[in-house]
């Protein structure tokens, strides 16, 4: 013991020469703080004898109200998110695509693209490999995510679309950002006429009340906020759910209370047909209570559903087709799915069982 | 008992600084973005000197903007959470003591949560609300912790588990407040991670760092004595009440500091000390500097294994200690029993 106390001199001297090292080792960590620093300052000069090099760069405001410099002629672009890359694609500019996410699946071509992870979890490393002039983000990436790429001296372009409205606008911005203005304005009108057609039709109908499943088991729904419910207006329909929440938590009691008149499935991607997911949901107990369900009220929609993307609007116009079978027949839903060109095979509307 | 000399200690943490180099060198071989082994030493030299316009502009994005930030985060993190561990394991003679058991990693949670809340870009404020929620856990677990005037271990660990999932229950709580996408970035926090900007100079963290951990160094053989018994430290001459005010400060001081960087980061605080006291012996002057290195080549090591195990996708480093950190601890509790 008297050893252990006699040390404790020698400890101060110790403890006073280990932080003399550490101190001598830390600047060169800390210059990292520096570099972070002196980053800002020196963007300055840097970026505009990159500006010089690579012609002119024009100032944009994106869908979050930041101010983004981007290059008049966009040749690179990485997209964070699937429906950013089915809107390149709608647009017919896959070519300037270089890099995408690993769930980046429409069209199926998108999965050949260079993946730079999840929309969540994206490489930064990946995406400075990819030599992208420009990024894509949406509000399923995080803020993180875009503060990150933009000090890395790559410029981020966001959209943030909340409405079906917003999509549209969402399209044409995207389309001025890459400088395709005619390619832009071209499929938000298709796409506007689609939804215009719809809009006569439903005319002067009440909107059926429904119950959007997001999951089952917790039992998810959308709030009122969200675009997909949007959507469901679109389509002649509402949500009987109302909640400022996006994806509230709700009771089975608090849906045989409210009685919808029909229930929306989204199309799980396992591979299980969707009359198969169909009779899942009529086999559980409580869910056979519901009176939508005993009468087979039950639509399943394709993922596209969740992504506001311009293959919505086809989702938006069979959901209508499904829920409103007094107006629109059958017929009419089946041609439209034999002329849907670039959008793959997730956008259908597939079990209208009755 | 061998005799434990400054040049034991010197040269046994000169031996692990070296493996934290060599960890890091090769660390920032790896990645996405494919740079030559020669690349990576001239963009480095070329960096040390200043000389930021002589190198291509992704090389520097690449190695100061992504791997050496990211490094220098995660030796901080891993330095601060396993000295703030082994102090604690010290102080309540609890091996089982950390600073994600205790519930001081949720408290420096929740007081960044609502630090974020209040005053989103505050320099700074993050650490401090992360330092206030620590140390507020702590004084609250130690209270409820006592039993008849004295520290009682195991209801120590109750308050300490009871208050982490109190703590989380009110982080959940407050999340469902924010909105879709802060909350996002916060779950992913919350899970531990190096990827996200600190926000505030790092050398203020790593100066804050050092003097913490030097602090804990300097009460290292009252922790000693106190391994036998307060009463018998204190007849010993160990001023238990100072030693224990310092120790608690400072562990929760590097809590707050960690968390507030990179969220709860769990197993680290608790698996390193454990490691270093089976390598190196029990003698705290020994055990609380090698903590903090082999928790920084814990935490490297992690994160560089996080950030390619899924590639081009990253885990969060937090996921990456736990999948590894409990088989660990597993084996080694096994192995002690036998």
């Amino acid at each position: 013991m008297g050893m252990i106390l006699a040390s404790r001199v020698q400890l101060k001297l110790l403890s006073a020469a280990m932080v003399a090292l550490i101190t001598c080792v830390m600047p060169t960590f800390a210059r990292v703080g520096d570099i972070f620093n002196s980053r800002q300052s020196a963007a300055g000069p840097q970026d505009s004898r990159k500006a010089t090099s690579q012609a002119d760069t024009k100032i944009v405001t994106d869908g979050t109200g930041r101010s983004v410099a981007i290059p008049i002629h966009v040749q690179r672009v990485v997209s964070l998110a699937p429906n950013l890359t089915e809107t390149v694609y709608a647009l017919g500019l896959e070519d300037k695509l270089v890099g995408d996410t690993t769930y980046c699946d429409t069209p199926a071509a998108a999965k050949e693209k260079p993946h730079i992870g999840a929309p969540l979890t994206p490489s930064l490393e990946a995406i400075v490999a990819l030599h992208p002039d420009l990024v894509l983000a949406t509000a399923i990436n995080r803020w993180e995510t875009v503060e990150a790429i933009t000090k890395l001296g790559i410029p981020v372009y966001t959209v943030e679309p909340h409405t079906v409205r917003d999509m549209l606008q969402s399209i044409s911005s995207l389309a001025d950002v890459m400088g395709a203005h005619e390619q832009g304005v071209a499929l938000v009108a298709k796409l506007q006429g689609t939804l215009d057609n719809l809009q006569t039709g439903l005319r002067d109908k009440p909107l059926v009340h429904v119950l959007f499943v997001v999951w089952e088991d917790p039992l998810i729904t959308i709030g009122q906020n969200t675009f997909i419910a949007d959507a469901l207006r679109w389509s002649g329909a509402e949500s009987v759910i109302i909640s400022k929440q996006d994806w509230p938590q709700i009771s089975m009691e608090e849906v045989l209370r409210l009685e919808p008149d029909y229930i929306v499935l989204t199309s799980n991607h396992s591979g299980t047909d969707d009359t198969d997911q169909v009779r899942d949901l009529r086999a559980r107990g409580v869910w056979n209570q519901i009176e939508a369900v005993k009468l087979g009220r039950i639509v399943v929609v394709g993922e596209e559903v969740t992504r506001p993307a311009p293959g919505l609007v086809e989702v938006i116009v069979q959901l209508a087709h499904g829920l409103h079978p007094e107006i629109f027949g059958t017929e009419q839903k089946h041609s439209r799915l034999e002329n849907r060109g670039w959008e793959s095979d997730a956008g259908r509307l597939v079990a209208c069982v009755r | 008992m061998r005799p434990l000399t400054p040049a034991k200690i010197l040269s046994i943490c000169a031996a692990l600084a070296a493996v934290l180099f060599v960890e890091v060198v090769v660390s920032l071989q790896i990645g996405a973005y494919h740079m030559g082994a020669r690349d990576i030493v001239v963009t480095l030299y070329q960096g040390a000197l200043g000389h930021w316009d002589a190198m291509p502009g992704e090389f520097k994005s690449v190695i100061f903007g992504l791997r050496l930030p990211r490094i220098a985060l995660g030796i901080l993190v891993g330095a601060a959470l396993s000295t703030a561990g082994a102090g604690f394991q010290a102080l309540l003679r609890n091996p089982l003591a950390d600073p994600y058991v205790l519930g001081v990693s949720s408290g420096a949670a929740l007081g960044t949560i609502i630090s974020l809340i209040v005053t989103p870009h505050a320099p700074g404020a993050m650490q401090g609300a992360a330092f206030v929620g620590a140390f507020a856990t702590v004084a609250v677990v130690y209270f409820l912790g006592r039993r008849g005037g004295q520290l009682d271990s195991a209801t120590l660990l109750l308050a300490g588990i009871v208050a982490a999932s109190f703590l989380s229950a009110v982080i959940m709580f407050l999340m469902t407040t924010i909105s879709g996408r802060d909350l996002r970035g916060m779950a992913f926090w919350l899970m531990g991670d190096l990827q996200s900007d600190p926000r505030i100079d790092l050398r203020w963290l790593y100066f804050l760092l050092i003097v913490a951990i030097g602090c804990i160094f300097t009460t290292s053989s009252d922790l000693n004595l106190m391994l036998t018994g307060e009463q018998e430290a204190r007849h010993l001459g160990v001023n238990v009440n100072r030693v224990k005010l310092v120790v608690y400060i400072c562990a929760s001081l590097l809590t707050g500091l960690a968390v507030s960087v990179s969220g709860a980061i769990g197993y680290v605080g608790l698996l390193v000390p454990h490691v270093m006291r089976m390598l190196f012996g029990t003698d705290y002057r020994l055990l609380i500097p090698t903590s903090a290195i082999g928790g920084a080549i814990a935490i490297v090591l992690a994160d560089t294994l996080a950030r390619t195990v899924v590639a081009p996708s990253e885990l969060p480093v937090g996921a990456m200690t736990a999948l590894a950190g409990a088989p660990v601890f597993i084996y080694l509790m096994r192995r002690r029993m036998r």
